[in-house]
């Protein structure tokens, strides 16, 4: 009797909606996981500027590589006045490069690249020269924003930094 | 309701010849019984150890120096885990060679490269953990080459480390994948593996075998004379890895330092083909193109046409000059690579 009540074209269209009930619940699921994944994740990545104090501008003379330890990174100031901020990251795979001073230029010891004062590419596998941060002044303090680094090609003068003489 | 449940992976009887060990080198059940292993002794460690920098190396410390068997208990975990990846990839080489991957084994030679890289991702992840410089800077090697990924490269790098560079949020990542994801999913596949096996009539015999078993049904009890063999595999298998333990300790060098890379760094052993490769050719091809093709090959292999039950000559030739290809560069780069990538003679 009970076999009876269900027309096998009736039990097809049943089961094919309790597939889809079930392929849209899966749908929702992964939704809801991906929007938990991603927005769990903004709030970690959120650049507010993180302003490091790297001292005083007319400590560092021209010609100069200073390392800031805790930005990771180099306050490079060039014979005509002009600051950069180097990221100490090599852009080929990511290792800390050092600043070799005797020989004037960043040398990565995982694999040999060259970079000049400016962060330009003196010999490659390096692919591009390397990051730069954001310099501001106070008064005659350095400020450097370390949350953004700005990636770029290649060292060009307009990148260069100066403190403005005040009259 | 045990029995019946083990039933569903171990029949009770096999044929006579399925009993040679040289039919399977039994790696298999080599990599069943060190993933098992695994588990055991990352279980012992995850009682002392500490997933925050600097507080994980002194908790390595402690466990090498303070804790009973410490030392030994590390090395288990560091050898084997090592030698998990040689293991799962010459079972995939076995069985490429065999031929077991057509249908209607088809379908666990997928769940199979899943396991693979499920392998590959529990010792990455495990890599990280030490928290001294060689584990440090090989991760930030390892990821750093994903940023060469077009488009999704950085996104994708910076979602593995969890920020701009390796740090807390990396290294808690790196313990929840290695110690949450990578066993739960692991342990789940596996019982999907075995039981394929058991669906497709066991493993593969060859050919003539097969011919001859239908013939005379020549076929023993799996207990005990599948067991009795299984059980002394293992006692052997696990012989060598504690002597190799007892003999040489897991590398740990100086703790991670952001701030200084040593000389001579190098991606984990099984990604330094990648980075041998990204030294020749340009980086889209090495860490895009190459693996990307690699990967469509391995999953599309199954419904590939067969000769007999075995890879044609062409897919056969592909197959081994492209693994032949990447031991050689693994090598080079593991051993004729000195500081700054110049290439020495290691003796």
């Amino acid at each position: 009797m009970v076999k009876k009540a269900f027309s096998p074209a009736r039990r097809n269209v049943l089961s094919r909606i309790w597939i889809g009930l079930g392929i849209a619940a899966l749908l929702q699921m992964l939704a809801g996981a991906a929007f938990f994944f991603i927005s769990g994740r903004k709030q970690v990545e959120q650049h507010t500027p993180q302003l490091l104090q790297a001292g005083v501008a007319t400590d560092f003379p021209p010609g100069s590589v200073t390392l800031i330890g805790k930005g990771h990174l180099y306050l490079a100031r060039l014979d005509n006045g002009g600051f950069l901020a180097i990221s100490r990251k090599c852009t080929h795979l990511g290792c800390a490069v050092p600043w070799i001073a005797e020989r004037k230029q960043f040398e990565c010891p995982c694999h040999a690249s060259i970079f000049d004062i400016t962060g330009n590419v003196l010999k490659a596998q390096a692919p591009r020269a390397l990051d730069l941060f954001p310099i501001s002044f106070q008064q005659d303090m350095v400020m450097i924003d370390i949350s953004s680094p700005i990636k770029r090609s290649t060292y060009t003068a307009e990148q260069l930094v100066f403190l403005q003489e005040r009259r | 309701m045990s029995k019946n449940l083990l039933f569903h992976f171990r029949p009770r009887r096999v044929p006579e010849s399925a009993l040679r060990l040289t039919l399977t080198w039994g790696l298999g059940g080599m990599a069943a019984l060190m993933v098992t292993q695994q588990l055991i002794s990352g279980l012992l460690l995850g009682f002392f150890y500490t997933p925050l920098p600097v507080k994980a190396y002194e908790s390595i410390q402690h466990i090498q120096h303070s804790v009973f068997l410490g030392q030994l208990v590390r090395n288990m975990h560091h050898w084997t885990g090592h030698a998990l990846v040689v293991v799962v990839f010459l079972h995939l080489l076995r069985v490429f060679l065999h031929g077991a991957f057509y249908p209607p084994r088809h379908r666990n030679w997928l769940v199979g490269l899943s396991l693979g890289v499920l392998i590959l991702m529990a010792n990455f992840s495990g890599y990280l953990l030490p928290w001294d410089q060689l584990s440090y800077w090989a991760v930030t090697i390892a990821t750093s080459m994903l940023g060469y990924i077009p488009f999704i490269g950085i996104s994708l790098q910076e979602m593995m480390q969890g920020g701009q560079e390796i740090g807390t949020a990396t290294l808690q990542l790196f313990y929840f994948i290695h110690t949450s994801l990578v066993p739960v999913s692991l342990f789940l596949l596996m019982a999907y593996h075995f039981w394929f096996v058991r669906r497709a009539g066991g493993i593969l015999l060859p050919a003539n075998e097969q011919a001859a078993n239908a013939a005379k049904q020549k076929s023993v009890t799996v207990v005990p004379d599948l067991l009795v063999r299984e059980m002394a595999f293992a006692a052997v298998v696990t012989c060598v890895l504690l002597l190799f333990s007892m003999v040489v300790n897991a590398p740990l060098g100086d703790m991670a330092n952001p701030e200084l890379t040593p000389a001579n760094v190098k991606a984990p052993w099984y990604f330094v083909g990648a980075q041998e490769l990204l030294l020749h050719v340009h980086p889209l091809f090495a860490v895009c193109v190459l693996p990307l093709s690699m990967a469509i090959f391995l999953i599309f292999l199954p419904f590939s046409k067969s000769k007999a039950g075995k890879p044609g000559a062409l897919l056969k030739t592909l197959f081994i000059a492209g693994t032949g290809s990447l031991l050689l560069l693994t090598i080079t780069g593991i051993w004729f690579r000195g500081a700054g990538m110049k290439l020495v003679w290691p003796w």
